[in-house]
């Protein structure tokens, strides 16, 4: 117990009380409890309070755009046959999207976190990759590759698989943007599941492949979930890479975010902004209803 | 059974080099060391979680070393017991049960069977993370024994509970291990907690083997200077042999005073002899054969609860536990002149070499 944690505390208060502890005779146990759970007190009020203010931000410009919206925007929204095409669009790929990076985010996260990976700084950093790309630049990138480039016009032309200008394009895209996020929370995920607890396993009767599927999965399984959630808020909201691989073709490759830029740039700034809400509040329902859902964690067998 | 023979294995820096013992059909042994002498690394070695660089592991007169970790028929409990969280308490129970593809009401029957056993009928419903470090403890074990194997193995199943559930739980390791008629392999640090349970020792110590011995011998006849001092005893000396050897003793000199030794040697030992084994007298008994009693001048002492530790000061330092009763007749601490009785029954010669100092 020395002036060297007191100070650590950083408090103008405990400062005061040092200087009376080197030149008066201050209890120093009294002023350790007292600072100590004054200290408490002050950083719960700040860190809430932060919490409070980002909360208002988001919430406040929620509730500006809904106060300038008139309801007929809304109306139309639902009722043309386009933006319904569209809204469909966007959720159908995202699930698509979401699907695949799961299946590919499960056993590489699991590579990543329990594997010997050459490389491994390398590889780890790759995979993260997508997530610092500018997502116009993905567009760019997949254009050219499908366009011009041997590999590409093989897939294209030779294989027929086509996704330029196609919905699968959008999947493509959401794919290459949002997986990497996908990876990065099933490694995390399975970093966080007691080696022992598999060990163990090992010894109750498992084989490698059934300790991961009765121990490791479960374990992981809410941190997959969360990663697929975050994939399919990034491809939900996607819009970058498909205006310009996938296109805005209405009652094609239109999704709802690609529609909505539509809207804007011929001025209906009512029918966008409705639009943009609607995206806001699937996402809140659709991320709501997954953290509630897996919220359980004891599950029967 | 267990049986090891030359096992070696290495993980970085650390290697355990070239351990063997056998663990008798339903013997209950310690494995003891201090922290980092490659206790835990052996416990994977013999369940199979860890892989050896050479030696054999046999179960049960069974060669298992190449066999994979769920065909040992090993149970397992590692430290701080690594329930499934996922799971509630029957379900982690009954894990090895629907491994094997049992049916829910032959799972239903066997694990309220070891449930009861272990009484903790009561928690089955309750998620893991509700229990207690005992009944989480309670739990790992019953998740152990439930597909009923030979061979138990836990890895210091009591160091993370109070004293008072450690007795408990050591009680009810014993009990279960008579019942079933396990062989079982228990780490500890704690010699009380090793005594609770086990029958034989053995004895660690930078990934070597010290000892294996009956646990009383490793306390009373240890081989060398480290597992004395591992088994708590203080009172280790060096002296020079004199030259004259009895019928069933040796003289030696402990500085400038007369010892006689059990056995017979012509070299320089060393020796040692437990606190509880030295007696303190207040004067000359005025026996026949006075071998043995040293002066000795009280420095201190200190009551432990069961027992006082008393240091001394005479031919060398001594360190002496006396019963409080025993304490009460020598009047310590206003006599501090006083006599330490080495009996020669109770002095044991160390096999180590001198060290060079």
């Amino acid at each position: 117990m020395g002036p060297c944690r007191l100070l650590s505390g950083c408090n103008l208060r405990i400062l005061s009380h040092l200087r009376c502890l080197f030149f008066g005779n201050l209890n120093l146990k009294k002023a350790v409890t007292k600072t100590s759970s004054s200290h408490s007190v002050k950083l719960n009020t700040v860190a809430l309070s932060f919490l409070a203010a980002f909360i208002a931000l988001v919430l406040i410009l929620i509730l500006t755009s809904l106060s300038y919206i008139d309801l007929q925007a809304f109306k139309t929204v639902f009722t043309t046959s386009e933006i319904r095409y569209a809204i469909w669009t966007s959720i159908w790929t995202s699930c698509v999207a979401t699907a695949i990076s799961l299946v590919f985010a499960i056993p590489a996260g699991y590579a990543l976190s329990r594997c010997k990976v050459p490389a491994r700084i390398l590889a780890d950093t790759i995979v993260d990759l997508p997530i610092v790309f500018p997502p116009f630049v993905v567009g760019l990138i997949l254009q050219i590759f499908f366009r011009q480039t041997a590999p590409g016009r093989f897939i294209h032309e030779t294989m027929g698989l086509e996704f330029i200008f196609r919905p699968t394009g959008i999947v493509l895209c959401q794919f290459l943007v949002a997986a990497s996020y996908a990876v990065r929370f099933s490694k995390i995920a399975f970093d966080n599941v007691d080696n022992r607890c598999r060990q163990v396993a090992l010894t109750l009767g498992c084989t490698r492949w059934s300790s991961f599927r009765h121990v490791s999965l479960p374990q992981a399984k809410s941190g997959i979930i969360s990663g697929g959630l975050i994939t399919w808020a990034r491809s939900f909201g996607l819009f970058g890479p498909l205006m310009l691989f996938a296109g805005s073709i209405a009652s094609s490759t239109q999704t709802l975010s690609t529609r909505i830029y539509t809207e804007q740039s011929s001025g209906n700034f009512q029918v966008a902004l409705a639009g943009s809400l609607l995206i806001v509040l699937i996402a809140l329902v659709v991320m709501l209803a997954v953290r509630i859902f897996t919220s359980k964690k004891v599950v029967s067998l | 059974m267990i049986q090891l023979k030359d096992i070696s294995c290495s993980v970085g820096d650390f290697k355990l080099g070239n351990i063997s013992f056998t663990v008798a059909d339903a013997n209950y042994m310690a494995l003891m060391g201090p922290a980092a002498s490659g206790k835990s690394l052996l416990l994977k070695c013999i369940c199979g979680i860890h892989p050896i660089d050479s030696g054999r592991v046999l179960i049960d007169g069974k060669d298992v070393t190449d066999l994979p970790p769920h065909l040992r028929n090993i149970g397992y409990v590692p430290q701080d017991y690594a329930l499934f969280k996922h799971l509630n308490v029957a379900d982690n129970i009954g894990f090895a049960l629907k491994i094997q593809g049992k049916s829910i009401s032959r799972r239903h029957r066997q694990v309220t069977r070891v449930a009861e056993m272990l009484s903790i009928e009561n928690l089955m419903g309750r998620a893991v993370d509700t229990l207690s470090s005992a009944q989480q403890q309670s739990v790992a074990l019953a998740r152990a024994i439930v597909s009923e194997p030979s061979v138990l193995i836990l890895d210091e199943p009591v160091s993370g509970l109070d004293e008072a559930h450690r007795q408990e739980i050591c009680a009810l390791l014993r009990m279960i291990a008579k019942d079933l008629k396990l062989t079982v392999i228990h780490v500890s640090h704690n010699i009380e907690e090793s005594f609770a349970v086990a029958d034989t020792a053995v004895l660690l110590l930078n990934g070597l083997l010290e000892q294996f011995a009956p646990l009383s011998d490793l306390l009373r006849k240890p081989r060398t200077e480290f597992a004395a001092r591992f088994m708590r005893c203080e009172n280790i000396y060096s002296c020079e042999a004199t030259g004259a050897v009895f019928p069933g003793g040796t003289e030696v000199k402990l500085g400038s005073e007369i010892l006689v030794l059990p056995g017979s040697f012509n070299t320089n030992v060393r020796f040692m002899i437990r606190p509880e084994n030295i007696q303190v007298l207040k004067k000359y008994p005025g026996w026949e054969q006075d071998e043995n009693i040293l002066p000795a001048k009280l420095i201190g002492f200190r009551d432990f609860g069961n027992y006082i530790r008393v240091e001394l000061d005479g031919p060398a330092h001594m360190v002496a536990h006396l019963s409080y009763n025993s304490f009460k007749k020598i009047d310590i601490p206003k006599e501090t002149d006083l006599l330490a009785w080495l009996p020669r029954e109770s002095i044991h010669v160390l096999e180590d070499e001198q060290p060079a100092d």
